[in-house]
């Protein structure tokens, strides 16, 4: 870093917390340069990798510490800690005769062809549900008030259970939330050492199931993440990093420690988000806007779809999966989280032959222990990573930066019976895998973007992840997307991306009414209140209230239907004039969503959403620094397999910190840099871009 | 041709890419349905089918009722009457014929074929549940199919693209949602016009004339894993039947499993004839569940598709409730047809116990309410499905409060009531329900609910194991049968039509699944594990399980002395 004299605040700095990697980036706000860490994560308490790491960039990038004007962080504590169940003992209250709503779920099954599925068990074992007379409606109304001597009562018990968190999840408490507030109240008041998770505050939304289990993830995680924060806080604070810690969010924007630790399910999936905003960032370089964000590691690859730059953001997801690739086998939460979907297993993935006695990849994967055989870890099974290296695309003695040495002769190995066991040679099969899992990753975002209503082809890829740039062209070319981008700073892209988001914070509140008969008063309340504490949260984080704005979206539909359309409606204080406008405003929506309207059918809306953010970072251009002398000669050639698994083709081979800024080539050649390696096909062209991306093109389509 | 001609690796990648089209298809028509049943309780299905009619590959959606029932309607129905090459681009056909396609009138069945260079290649299908169909609403009241609504013969829904409007206003005409059931059929043709667009895609990209090839070696295959996994089983004819409530009179399920080399037959030969309420169930329907419930339990990875019917063969004695003649009433088929699945898994026990799981609460249980919301008689009227206790394995406790062999699933108490003028007072799982068992049953669940009208309202039940529970299997005890009762003490009908004063609640009470092997060889662990989480009462492990818990605490000594008699005593038995 150049500015090291000056002690104006002007260092960002974003750390990412992953299961293998902690990764820091640092960037120059005035010269655009960056520099990056990577340490290994720690277990049992990941501060510790992020305080050695921001030491060891601090000190390696002479940068000193009140230089840094702003800290962003993600991490994937609370998922780990909803995984191994590790959180702490929880209690659940809830309205009488109603405590076993954890259990009857939603009554289905998530796999129709297996007998012995089994469901998520819940976070809070049976026993410690509590039964708390009192019952509010579906229209807001006390149809039984609170037993408050009751919950007194229970508390006292609580007191000799060694509970340490409490979630309060009452039926329809979205609408009225008098009681919860009320047993809020008690609960604190006799509990004091206790963490407590009301569902009106966690989750304000329909749907008793899905509202309690998030409200009762809210409260197991707590305790554990508001120790975490405060280890990182004073850890930085004792580097003498005083800038202010702000928190990633799933939805893309980021927050104060403080309320993180009130809201730590807000955090879940925080490191993909940073990955989908990356994708966003990276696009606008070439001048896309409709992105598929495409990230394939070792364990797992996903896909984000991004129309017109805006994230889709959803309130529907699950956390804790019984079977990884099973929607419907984890616990539901109803937070705002930007929609990534898992597409895939990654490079760790297996082949194996299936029923019908056919090749196969995944579900099972060898992961990063024992990982892919030609680790020479102990894996021994075939994987999609071992098939890449025999088809020549990745280099034995340059992969993850030279810290494996991958052996050619353990990926033959563990691939030589199964292609015996079909009449096979070792490479057909290996390319035949190649392509499978390229099919199967292309397969899963065809059929995401179908139930978006999406045209996928016209999309550009952004991909990023070690295997993400190595898989990209050929997932590319099945989907029919003709331009792919593959970032600088691949390996520390959700790093990256976190300094690209907003400081932002929304709520969504459920009140259900159509549209003729609404409360104007009632809502016009409800969404002041939500925009005061929206705004309490973003200040907190030091936004000047005049750089804040506020946007309002409502959930409707035609009454009877199940599924709503997201309405984007300015935030001003509502009257019957604005009624026809939000009519025609879901119309416009639902046309483009569905092709036609349901004329005759009255509308309503269901949920209401108020995002508070101040302004999006402004990045400005990279600087390109190239690490050695520029070179735009291939520094090798190497056999790759591309058409079949017969024939290979000589293939340059280039590598990426050497190459300036006009170099280009047509198609086949390979690119090889520390955290990845760039595959590009025969009929493609690869060019250096903005910022110091590679931007491939496909030359021409076949009719 | 022979699959020769395709290597492995090019199958598995256009297989893949099929099962993709198919889910896209699906994910088109969901996006763009109007209703509830067909978005969020999933009741759907899509599929791709050979020239001849095969299905080939299903979605991933749908329930077993539907999926089979227009695998067997296109290919014996559908492509019989009209081949592939009589038809053109943009022409696509309908039905609901009960017999035909997938048990009761509410089902709409739309194929559309597809052509590339010219032939015929392929056909697009997909089955959805319409909200309405005229006639009486869904339950088993109706005495003659007549009255369950308006029947469509398969027909040309469109023509060259063209829609047949005298059809639509036909339907239009007799409906009383026209507005969703016209709108869920146009979407059933996005659905379908989207995996026409895909597979021409997929033609171009791999330069295939057709998929026929590609069928054939997929069918082939599938066929030859079914015989293989029938082939691990010993050849022998296994027995079962059950008793349920029926409609007014018990109804009796009797299957034969005749398991053969490489084949299998189940036979409902002595199953009860055919009845005057729409309880009655079609041949295709009985073959629907019959293959989904041999599917899930002996072909495990095993895709479902035309080959891997072949090996199996399903007969039922035409006039039997399983295979009604014409005109019997058959709208709420569900009733009798979810519990076909229940002797087989009992007489399957024999042969693969590890498979199987003991019988449950099987029926789904519908609630239907209607009403006047107020003193002008604004009406309305709801209904909702849930579930009891599944069977526990030989390994596992049963899943409580959940849908088997059914794949729908039940509706949140919020959007319950923020729906309808409903109020639930409780809704819990159900202590000792479970069937006793090493395994346990999973638990029904209670519920007590009213209606906030201040006004009398009506309560049409369809439930069933009121009467007869869900029986254990090797040694487990049976579930608990299930109730309604309302708040004075008296029992309604559990299947006909009460109206519920104003002054009055009703608790229903779904049943529990039957336990597996000896209630006196579950762990005492287990045992007080379930009642410190109040699964069990106190007094259910000491009379059930045979363990004597004080408060938290096992008394060991006693438990062994209680075990040891109820084991004399059921030797003796």
């Amino acid at each position: 870093m150049t500015n090291i004299h000056d002690t104006q605040p002007h260092i960002l700095l974003a750390v990412d917390i992953g299961g293998t990697f902690t990764d820091i980036v640092a960037l120059d706000t005035q010269s655009w340069q960056i520099a990056v860490e990577k340490v290994l994560t720690t277990y049992p308490d990941p501060a510790v990798a992020v305080l050695d790491g921001v030491r060891a960039l601090l000190k390696q990038s002479k940068i000193s510490p009140e230089t840094i004007a702003h800290v962003v962080h993600g991490t994937t504590l609370i998922t780990n800690t909803l995984i191994e169940r590790k959180g702490a003992k929880t209690a659940l209250l809830t309205t009488a005769g109603f405590r076993d709503v954890l259990e009857i779920g939603n009554e289905g099954r998530y796999d129709m062809y297996d007998l012995a599925l089994q469901k998520p068990i819940p976070l809070v074992e049976r026993r410690i549900r509590f039964d708390i007379p009192e019952r509010i409606t579906a229209d807001g109304q006390i149809w039984k008030s609170l037993d408050i001597e009751a919950l007194r009562e229970l508390c006292m018990t609580l007191r000799d259970q060694d509970i340490s968190a409490v979630a309060i999840c009452f039926l329809h408490a979205y609408t009225n939330p008098i009681h919860e507030l009320h047993a809020l109240e008690i609960v604190q008041e006799l509990l004091s050492d206790v963490a407590v998770s009301v569902s009106h505050q966690v989750a304000p939304g329909m749907r008793e199931y899905p509202r309690t289990s998030t409200t009762v993830a809210n409260a197991y995680v707590q305790p554990i993440t508001e120790q975490y924060m405060t280890r990182v806080e004073d850890g930085l604070a004792s580097s003498g990093v005083t800038a202010p810690l702000n928190i990633m969010l799933s939805s893309g924007g980021t927050t104060t420690v403080a309320a993180a630790s009130a809201f730590p399910i807000r955090l879940v999936e925080s490191g993909p988000s940073g990955g989908a905003l990356a994708g966003v960032y990276w696009g606008e370089q070439v001048g896309q806007s409709d992105i598929l964000a495409f990230d394939m590691g070792g364990t797992t690859a996903k896909a984000v779809l991004t129309k017109n730059g805006v994230l889709s953001v959803t309130t529907q997801s699950e956390v804790a999966h019984v079977h990884r690739f099973k929607r419907g086998s984890g616990l539901p939460l109803m937070v705002p989280m930007i929609e990534l979907i898992e597409i895939g297993a990654g490079g760790g993935s297996i082949a194996h032959l299936n029923k019908l006695g056919l090749p196969t990849v995944g579900p099972e994967s060898a992961g990063s222990t024992p990982g892919p055989a030609s680790y020479g870890r102990g894996g021994v099974q075939p994987t999609v990573t071992d098939a890449d290296l025999l088809i020549g695309y990745l280099n034995p003695d340059y992969f993850a930066d030279g810290s494996i040495a991958l052996s050619k002769a353990s990926a033959y190995k563990a691939y030589e019976q199964l292609a015996d066991s079909i009449d096979l040679s070792v490479e057909q099969l290996a390319w035949g895998v190649h392509q499978l899992v390229n099919e199967n990753m292309a397969g899963a975002a065809r059929v995401h973007a179908a139930e978006r209503g999406l045209e996928i082809r016209r999309y550009t890829m952004v991909a990023t992840g070690g295997a993400g740039p190595v898989h990209a062209c050929g997932v590319a070319q099945r989907l029919g997307v003709r331009q792919v981008i593959i970032p600088p700073l691949a390996g520390v892209g959700s790093a990256f991306g976190f300094m690209t988001a907003p400081i932002s914070f929304d709520f969504t509140r459920s009140y259900v009414t159509r549209l003729t008969n609404i409360d104007l008063d009632n809502i016009n309340t409800i969404l002041d209140d939500l925009e005061q504490e929206g705004r309490l949260i973003v200040e907190a984080a030091g936004v000047p209230s005049d750089a804040i704005s506020v946007n309002l979206s409502i959930d409707m539909r035609y009454v009877g239907q199940g599924y709503e359309v997201r309405v984007p409606f300015e935030k001003q204080t509502l009257t019957r004039d604005h009624i026809a406008e939000m009519q025609a405003a879901f119309e416009e929506e639902y046309r483009q969503f569905y092709g036609r309207l349901a004329d005759g059918v009255s509308i309503e809306a269901v949920n209401w959403r108020i995002v508070i953010s101040g302004p999006t970072p402004q990045i400005g251009d990279l600087d390109h620094n190239l690490d050695s002398e520029p070179s735009d000669q291939p520094i090798a050639t190497r056999h790759v397999f591309f058409s079949t698994g017969t024939s290979s083709q000589e293939t340059p081979v280039y590598r990426r910190n050497m190459l300036s800024t006009t170099w280009h080539v047509d198609g086949p050649a390979i690119i090889e840099e520390p955290a990845s390696t760039t595959v590009v096909l025969p009929n493609w062209s690869v060019k250096v871009g903005q910022g110091g991306c590679l931007v491939l093109e496909q030359k021409d389509v076949k009719s | 041709m022979t699959e020769n001609a395709i290597d492995p690796i090019t199958l598995e990648v256009i297989w893949n890419r099929l099962i993709s089209v198919v889910n896209e298809q699906a994910a088109a028509l969901i996006h763009s349905s109007f209703t509830t049943v067909v978005r969020e309780a999933g009741d759907l299905s899509a599929g791709v089918f050979d020239r001849e009619g095969n299905m080939i590959a299903q979605s991933v959606t749908g329930t077993p009722g539907h999926i089979n029932t227009m695998a067997n309607c296109v290919r014996n129905y559908v492509v019989p009457n009209h081949p592939i090459n009589s038809l053109k681009t943009g022409d696509t056909l309908i039905t609901n014929d009960p017999w035909e396609a997938s048990g009761h009138l509410f089902d709409l069945t739309i194929v559309s074929p597809v052509y590339h260079k010219g032939k015929g290649v392929a056909w697009f299908a997909s089955t959805c549940h319409a909200v309405d169909i005229g006639g009486l609403t869904m339950g088993g009241d109706a005495t003659s199919l007549y009255e369950e609504g308006l029947a469509i013969p398969l027909m040309k829904l469109f023509d060259g693209g063209e829609p047949n409007t005298m059809l639509f206003d036909i339907i239009e005409a007799n409906v009383r949602v026209p507005e969703q059931v016209i709108g869920d059929i146009y979407a059933q043709q996005v659905g379908n016009n989207v995996g026409a667009k895909k597979l021409i895609e997929l033609l171009e990209e791999y330069d295939l004339d057709d998929i026929e090839d590609i069928s054939t070696a997929i069918l082939n295959r599938t066929e030859q894993a079914v015989r293989s996994a029938i082939q691990k089983i010993p050849n022998g004819i296994y027995n079962s039947d059950i008793t349920i409530d029926g409609f007014d009179t018990p109804v009796t399920i009797s299957c034969s499993v005749i398991v053969g080399d490489d084949t299998l037959t189940v036979d409902y030969e002595g199953t009860s004839p055919q009845v005057n309420r729409g309880i009655n169930v079609v041949m295709n329907y009985t073959h629907a569940y019959t293959t989904y419930t041999l599917m899930a339990t002996l072909a495990e990875g095993i895709p479902n598709n035309e080959g891997a019917f072949r090996p199996i063969e399903v007969k039922a004695p035409l006039g039997s409730i399983l295979n009604c003649r014409r005109p019997a009433p058959v709208s709420a088929r569900h009733l009798i047809g979810h519990f076909v699945s229940q002797p087989i898994l009992s007489a399957l026990s024999e042969i693969v116990p590890d498979k199987v799981i003991a019988n449950g609460s099987a029926g789904l249980w519908n609630t239907m309410m209607d009403g006047e919301l107020d003193a002008e008689g604004t009406p309305f009227a709801y209904i909702f499905f849930s579930a009891g206790g599944m069977g526990a394995g030989y390994n596992r406790d049963g899943l409580s409060a959940t849908a088997f062999p059914s794949g729908i699933m039940g509706v949140p108490v919020e959007a319950i009531e923020t729906s309808s003028p409903l109020l639930m007072h409780r809704r819990e799982l159900l202590q000792d329900s479970g069937g006793a068992g090493e395994f346990r049953g999973g638990l029904g669940q209670t519920m007590e609910l009213e209606v906030r009208t201040g006004l009398p309202a009506n309560h049409s039940c369809m439930y069933d194991r009121t009467q007869y529970p869900a029986e254990g299997l090797q040694g487990g005890k049976a579930g608990a049968v299930g109730d309604i009762v309302l708040s004075d003490g008296t029992h309604p009908h559990p299947k006909s039509r009460y109206v519920l004063q104003t002054d009055q609640t009703v608790t229903i009470k779904l049943p529990g699944g039957g336990g597996f092997g000896s209630p006196t060889s579950r762990d005492p662990d287990r045992v007080l594990a379930d009642v410190i989480q109040g699964y069990v009462s106190i007094e259910s492990a000491q009379a059930d399980y045979g363990v004597i818990i004080d408060s938290t605490t096992i008394d060991h000594e006693r438990t062994e002395a209680q075990r040891k008699e109820m084991n004399n005593d059921s030797e003796a038995l």
